[in-house]
């Protein structure tokens, strides 16, 4: 088994939060059903799958030419009304001919990409997760981030963000666990360029949750990455205090109750989310950092009050 | 932000002006991008002094972007990756300061394809995400890439934008810089075309002025009398044919002296360049500060 993937997370260009409705509207831009949402314990969009059609070299660390054919799965969403996500995700498999069937053969499998040939499920998990500057070779975080592209440029979305941010990338790959080692492992590495890796062994094969817990992770890195650098702009310390809480506003206004970590998640991964806390320790990094901006606007508070001669 | 830098003729100093207009902005704590679309000979990495792209990126560029060879154009971040001592440590409070190089061996594009515009437009909005000015450096003259620039913004209402044409104080420069934006081809009319306002993108249009020697400035102590007397007139002159073209005082973001060190080695001039070596002269870095400065300032932009 091999499961890939890449979500693509960013700001939702608009100068608040979008309400539930709204989220209907921009995500309903893609064709299909319904948007999904759910309003507890966060305002969650999520639009209907959307298919691409590729025929394409996927990337080998061998470099071995690798031929696919299939659909790549893909879908944007949007949490809390502010943060966009587009994700992509492949189920590799053997293909049982020699050939290229005709279309309706890969569209009657969602999500499957057929490879020709013999290839070996580390060489294509390592080449895909080190896909960076590989240009003749599928792009997965390049499809989601089409879709992504289309809700941005939503007529209902004013454009006016409250502060600059790069999108991330995190790529997955999912295997199945092999026979004698224990239980799920999860491997998280920090790239440069804002990508990250995510490797995953899963006990009990592929579900459509390990997406979910994917894009959650993406969410968090990014809402963390995020704020690590708007405190380190705020230059706390060397600038007036004024200066610094008005750096650290967007923070507050827009990021700080956006953390929830596995807040939609099945039980099952619960463990992973776990490990995650443990090393590198998401929420610990994020509760100092969130713990500094607060006491930062305090002691402006503070600040102004005394000026004011009202203490 | 995007903003466009333009000259009608070569030689202008527009691209080692535009650097460091987003090296003082990027200081000032944007967070900045610098797009080569002088497609036919990208040397923007020589001017932030990235040795492996100073003749473009074998990497996929601005070019291949275009042509849709890629899906993300190669970016460098310059704080990392410039060969510049002085530079490569970020200061504490600067924004992200990053080149999106030409192709080595790129060429000009002799049409711009609704694909091609299709791509531009994307490109705007994904960098407008995260940049707060990204700086698009256009080549001189009447370009594909003008026209490519014009189109795109018409169909990003929300997106502001700006353009930046650069001239140098002489009688051609001025009649030239005219003829670039007013001209029969000029900006207004092309962008008129591509479904701008008239009005409205002529309030988003203005001038600076480079390589200009200021008839006071402290280097013509030496002449005689008889030669400052000279120079003077010749100024005054400039100064009338500026305004009956349009091209004067109201219409200036700012001007550039004329400094060594742009001359012989364009480059980035950093603050120790001024301090340290003293190379080079505080009134070039003061200029790069304020149009850095007036290019955002929403007040050095009110209509004319």
């Amino acid at each position: 088994m091999l499961v890939m993937g890449e979500v693509r997370t960013g700001l939702l260009q608009n100068s608040g939060e979008i309400p539930e409705s709204l989220c209907q509207g921009v995500l309903g831009l893609l064709s299909g059903e319904r948007v999904r949402t759910s309003r507890r314990p966060i305002v969650y969009a999520v639009s209907p799958d959307q298919l691409t059609g590729v025929d394409c070299r996927l990337a080998s660390a061998s470099r071995a030419r690798v031929r696919g054919v299939g659909t790549v799965l893909s879908r944007a969403s949007v949490t809390g009304g502010r943060v966009l996500q587009g994700s992509s995700h492949i189920q590799v498999a053997r293909a049982e001919s020699d050939h290229r069937l005709s279309w309706s053969h890969y569209l009657a499998r969602p999500g499957v990409i057929e490879v020709f040939g013999k290839v070996r499920v580390p060489d294509l998990a390592d080449g895909f997760a080190d896909s960076g500057g590989w240009n003749d070779c599928l792009d997965l975080g390049s499809v989601g981030e089409r879709f992504m592209d289309v809700v941005q440029a939503s007529p209902l979305l004013d454009r006016k963000a409250p502060f600059r941010s790069a999108r991330t990338r995190l790529r997955w790959v999912a295997v199945a666990e092999e026979p004698g080692r224990e239980g799920p492992g999860i491997r998280f590495t920090l790239g440069r360029d804002r990508v990250r890796t995510l490797r995953l062994v899963l006990p009990d094969g592929f579900t459509p949750d390990v997406v979910d817990f994917c894009e959650d992770l993406a969410l968090h890195d990014w809402l963390l990455t995020t704020l690590l650098v708007i405190v380190e702009r705020a230059r706390v310390g060397t600038a007036t205090r004024a200066e610094v809480t008005a750096k650290l506003a967007p923070a507050v206004d827009h990021l700080l109750h956006l953390w929830m970590p596995a807040a939609r998640l099945d039980d099952d991964f619960a463990p992973l989310w776990e490990a995650l806390e443990r090393r590198p320790g998401f929420t610990r990094q994020w509760q100092s950092l969130v713990a500094r901006v607060r006491d930062q606007v305090a002691i402006n508070t503070l600040a102004l009050l005394r000026e004011a001669g009202g203490w | 932000m995007l903003v466009f830098a333009i000259s009608d003729k070569g030689g202008t100093g527009r691209s080692v002006t535009s650097s460091n207009i987003v090296y003082r902005r990027a200081l000032q704590g944007s967070d900045v991008c610098y797009l080569d679309f002088d497609f036919g000979s990208p040397t923007a990495g020589a001017i932030f002094s990235v040795s492996s792209v100073a003749r473009g990126t074998t990497q996929g560029g601005m070019h291949r972007y275009f042509e849709g060879r890629i899906a993300d154009p190669h970016r460098i971040d310059i704080w990392a990756e410039t060969d510049r001592e002085g530079l490569r440590a970020k200061p504490p409070g600067a924004g992200q300061m990053v080149l999106f190089p030409g192709d080595e061996g790129g060429g000009e594009f002799s049409t711009v394809s609704e694909e091609m515009l299709l791509r531009c437009v994307r490109l705007f909005t994904r960098l407008e995400e995260e940049f707060d000015l990204c700086l698009v450096d256009l080549s001189a003259g009447r370009s594909f890439a003008a026209q490519m620039a014009l189109a795109a913004t018409a169909r990003l209402p929300g997106v502001p934008f700006r353009w930046l044409v650069f001239h140098r104080w002489t009688r051609q420069h001025i009649i030239a810089a005219h003829g670039l934006v007013q001209g029969r081809q000029g900006l207004l009319a092309a962008g008129v075309d591509h479904g701008h306002d008239g009005e409205t993108l002529a309030d988003h249009i203005r001038f600076v002025r480079t390589a200009v020697l200021e008839p006071d400035a402290a280097e013509l102590e030496g002449l005689r009398e008889t030669q400052k007397a000279w120079l003077n007139e010749c100024d005054r002159e400039l100064r009338e044919l500026a305004r009956r073209y349009g091209v004067g005082r109201t219409s200036m973001l700012g001007k550039i002296p004329l400094d060594p060190v742009l001359q012989w080695r364009e480059q980035l001039i950093s603050d120790e360049d001024v301090l340290s070596s003293q190379i080079a002269n505080a009134e070039t870095v003061a200029a790069f500060d304020d149009l850095a400065k007036k290019i955002v300032d929403d007040s050095a932009w009110e209509a004319l």
